[in-house]
């Protein structure tokens, strides 16, 4: 056993420097101002101050926020079907099913948004197809559909294969014993199927809205450069303005978000399966 | 039956699955308040068969009918028919009182009616307090009743088991035996159960269905088929049991062991080849000049009430080989660092034709091996010119390095060696060996057949017969060369009697049984 703690403690050194000292950064420079060196250090809530005090910022986040529960929503609506089919696919064709969805996956996820950018640019495929439908010059890139559609496209493997997994371990014969007790197709899903997948659905959840809302490639590319949600504000804090404490303070903001919504669909998570002992 | 008690009727019923035929045109009634086990080994078709009843499966042909209705294509949620599953597929994400009430909310019955309705039912298995409890907390055999319950409290005319005692405890198994046959009388419907258990078909079934690959085999009480099994399946499936080759000398005389005995069986015309069947629990002890067979025990284990005795009474076919036993030692090949050893060897002349270099390799057991490592070097060359001729011909052996020994192939016109007893066929032939091989033997009565090329089999149907004794009175640990004698022999007729009487092996004793006892059944294969 002893052996094993001393066999640990490159890893725990490693982690310690390239985790735990750039946290404390963070932290560092959010509660400090500008202008900091070895002797004189300035805390100052000011840059908390500056975020909740302005409206443009707010807005942005609420966008954010917005955003990322519409792509969540979207991906579960659409992921759950493409899940079940899977689940209930014979073994061979299961296999082949899972690997075209994890397949897109295995290309760079930058690659495949500037892609979506071909696509729905002015004169692109998909713009073209319209034409040939009559509904010429619908602007489709640069919007909020557009950012929608590019997160759910490169998030969605992840809501599907937790949903699927739940599914798959799923005892087939709780649905023959449904049937057998007289609930018909659909009753059979609402009252077994649907609450038994649960926990894979909320840790698709979590899977989907967690990238989703701190993305900041996605918006950049299919937004547009006017368009901007809380990781292009970060970004742009970081590598255009120079502003690191008012980057870090809103990164700060946004780990609290992300660990009070982690908290709370764990707290679900085990609420679903604190019910089934 | 009572025609009007009908309630399932299978019709000419098969499935297959990728091809393969599991229910093979099944027909069958079950009646109205019968608990009917469908018996089988593994892969019989029960279960299949339970599902089509259920409505999980389609058939591949047949219908089923059920109350004068054709359910064929009737969706299980449609069927006044309720399973309990083998696991039992309680709801883990509902409590007891929820899972029993699943089928109550669905009809969406009035709150107070379900409420009356679980509590009756969960009285009825004795889990009235575990009403409120995760169905993860019960154990096994209480899940199992909960699974009974959630099922009988839809009030449906059949109740489905299939397999449900499987996962339970041997203690617990019995109990629950015991309480579905309570359940069941209760209750007052129809339950079919499945199992492959042949002790708990005979404890809780008023029939009993005996199915092998996807057929039926016999239908009948439990009594029935305990005592008279129509076939050796049967016989053997539903406990230990003895069966014998017999004949008809007449139309109340078997005939089994060069004997005559009175039976009162009737029905088979004298001539007529029959299996006997004498349970153990019929065959008495007794002092050898008064026994009606006379035999040698073999083996005694102790059951708790009774001693499981094997009785033998007459030797299996025989046969004794000359085993010719020499000190030959490996040929060295100093240069190369190899050493190559091989045997002489008897063929018979009919077998000459179908020689090749593996055959003959095999036959004279030629190795070679690297001198220093062990290591097993490969035989490049066998040059032989045996002709069909008696006579003994020179075999070389030889590596890629010319190691090489020559041996001798000894033909003979006729080599076999075959004694018929009893319908039975055994062949062994004379053999060489070395001294070194003997000692080096890790099993030597196999290698004792496999180098005499020991076969038995039956004049009836040809199927092979093992070869089990193999007596010699060498001693294997200090063997000397020279020519000893080799005997081959199969099983011998042995029965297994159930006895109080604790008794030594090699005890001479008599078996006697009375002639009601004697059950007769045709021999398979259309015999």
């Amino acid at each position: 056993m002893k052996r094993f703690t001393a066999m640990s403690c490159p890893y725990i050194a490693w982690i310690a420097v390239m985790i735990g000292v750039p946290m404390i950064l963070i932290v560092f420079y959010a509660f400090t101002v500008e202008g900091n060196d070895v002797a004189t250090v300035r805390f100052s809530l000011s840059n908390f101050v500056r975020f909740v005090t302005d409206a443009t910022f707010l807005q942005v986040l609420g966008l954010s926020i917005y955003i990322a529960l519409l792509t969540t929503v979207i991906c579960v609506v659409l992921g759950y079907p493409v899940a079940y089919v899977i689940s209930r696919a014979p073994g061979r064709h299961n296999m082949i099913l899972i690997l075209l969805i994890t397949m897109p996956t295995w290309i760079n996820m930058l690659v495949r948004t500037y892609a979506w950018m071909g696509i729905l640019q002015s004169g692109g495929v998909l713009s073209t197809i319209l034409g040939w439908f009559g509904l010429e010059d619908v602007t489709l890139l640069y919007t909020d559909f557009a950012v929608v559609l590019g997160m759910v496209y490169n998030f969605i493997p992840f809501m599907i294969l937790q949903i699927h997994t739940s599914l798959a371990k799923m005892d087939g014969s709780l649905a023959e014993a449904a049937g057998d007790l007289g609930a018909n197709a659909v009753q059979t899903f609402l009252r077994v199927t649907l609450p038994l997948s649960l926990p894979g659905i909320i840790s698709g959840i979590t899977l989907v809205f967690l990238p989703a809302v701190s993305s900041f490639f996605i918006p950049k590319l299919l937004g547009g450069g006017q368009y901007v949600l809380v990781g292009n504000i970060i970004e742009n804090q970081f590598l255009t303005a120079g502003d690191w404490n008012f980057g870090s303070a809103i990164s700060l903001i946004m780990a609290v978000i992300i660990m009070i919504s982690m908290y709370l669909t764990r707290r679900a998570e085990r609420r679903v399966s604190a019910d089934r002992g | 039956m009572d025609e009007s008690r009908k309630i399932i009727e299978f019709k000419g019923i098969a499935r297959s699955f990728d091809g393969q035929m599991v229910l093979k045109g099944v027909s069958l009634d079950i009646y109205d308040n019968e608990f009917v086990t469908l018996l089988g080994p593994s892969g019989c078709g029960k279960t299949t068969l339970l599902r089509i009843l259920g409505g999980f499966l389609t058939p591949g042909e047949g219908r089923v009918w059920f109350k004068g209705e054709d359910i064929t294509a009737l969706p299980p949620y449609k069927r006044d028919i309720n399973t309990v599953f083998q696991k039992y597929a309680l709801f883990p994400h509902m409590d007891v009182y929820d899972n029993v009430a699943f089928g109550l909310k669905i009809k969406k019955q009035p709150k107070d009616v379900i409420a009356q309705k679980v509590m009756r039912m969960l009285r009825l298995v004795n889990l009235e307090s575990c009403a409120h409890r995760s169905v993860n907390e019960l154990s096994g055999g209480q899940q199992q009743r909960i699974a009974i319950a959630r099922a009988l409290v839809n009030e449906p005319s059949v109740l489905l088991l299939d397999e449900p005692l499987s996962a339970l405890d041997l203690k617990l198994r019995k109990e629950m035996q015991l309480e579905l046959k309570r359940i069941q009388s209760e209750v007052g419907i129809a339950f079919i159960f499945v199992t492959h258990d042949q002790e708990e078909a005979l404890t809780m079934s008023d029939r009993i269905v005996v199915m092998r690959d996807g057929e039926i085999q016999q239908v009948g009480t439990p009594e029935e088929i305990y005592n008279r099994p129509v076939s050796r399946f049967v016989a053997g499936f539903i406990g230990e049991t003895n069966i014998i080759e017999g004949a008809m000398a007449a139309e109340d005389t078997v005939r089994f062991e060069d004997k005559n005995f009175p039976c009162t069986q009737r029905g088979f015309e004298a001539g007529r080849p029959v299996d006997v069947v004498i349970r153990p629990e019929d065959l008495h002890i007794v002092r050898r000049e008064d026994g009606m067979l006379k035999g040698v025990v073999r083996e005694q284990v102790f059951k708790g009430v009774y001693y499981d005795t094997v009785v033998e009474t007459r030797l299996g076919t025989s046969i004794t080989v000359k085993m010719h036993v020499s000190e030959d030692k490996p040929v060295v090949n100093n240069e190369a660092g190899e050493m190559i050893s091989a045997n002489n060897f008897f063929l018979d002349a009919s077998d000459v034709d179908e020689l090749d270099d593996p055959r003959v390799v095999a036959l004279a057991s030629a190795e070679a091996w690297d001198a220093a490592t062990g290591e097993r070097v490969s035989i490049k060359s066998v040059e032989y010119d045996i002709k069909k001729a008696a006579g003994a011909y020179k075999v070389t052996f030889s590596t890629a390095e010319d190691t090489s020994i020559t041996v001798e192939a000894v033909v003979r016109e006729e080599n076999r060696a075959v004694s018929t007893v009893f319908r039975e066929e055994i062949y062994a032939m004379d053999f060489f060996v070395k001294t070194d091989d003997i000692l080096d033997s890790m099993a030597l009565d196999t290698d004792l057949r496999t180098w005499a090329n020991a076969s038995a089999w039956s004049l009836t149907d040809g199927a092979e017969v093992a070869v089990t004794e193999v007596r010699y009175d060498f001693d294997a640990d200090n063997i000397v060369p020279g020519v000893y004698d080799v005997t081959f022999s199969t099983l011998g007729y042995r029965y297994r009697v159930s006895t109080t009487l604790c008794l030594p092996e090699e005890t001479e004793v008599g078996l006697s049984f009375d002639p009601e006892d004697i059950h007769l059944m045709a021999k398979e294969g259309g015999g």
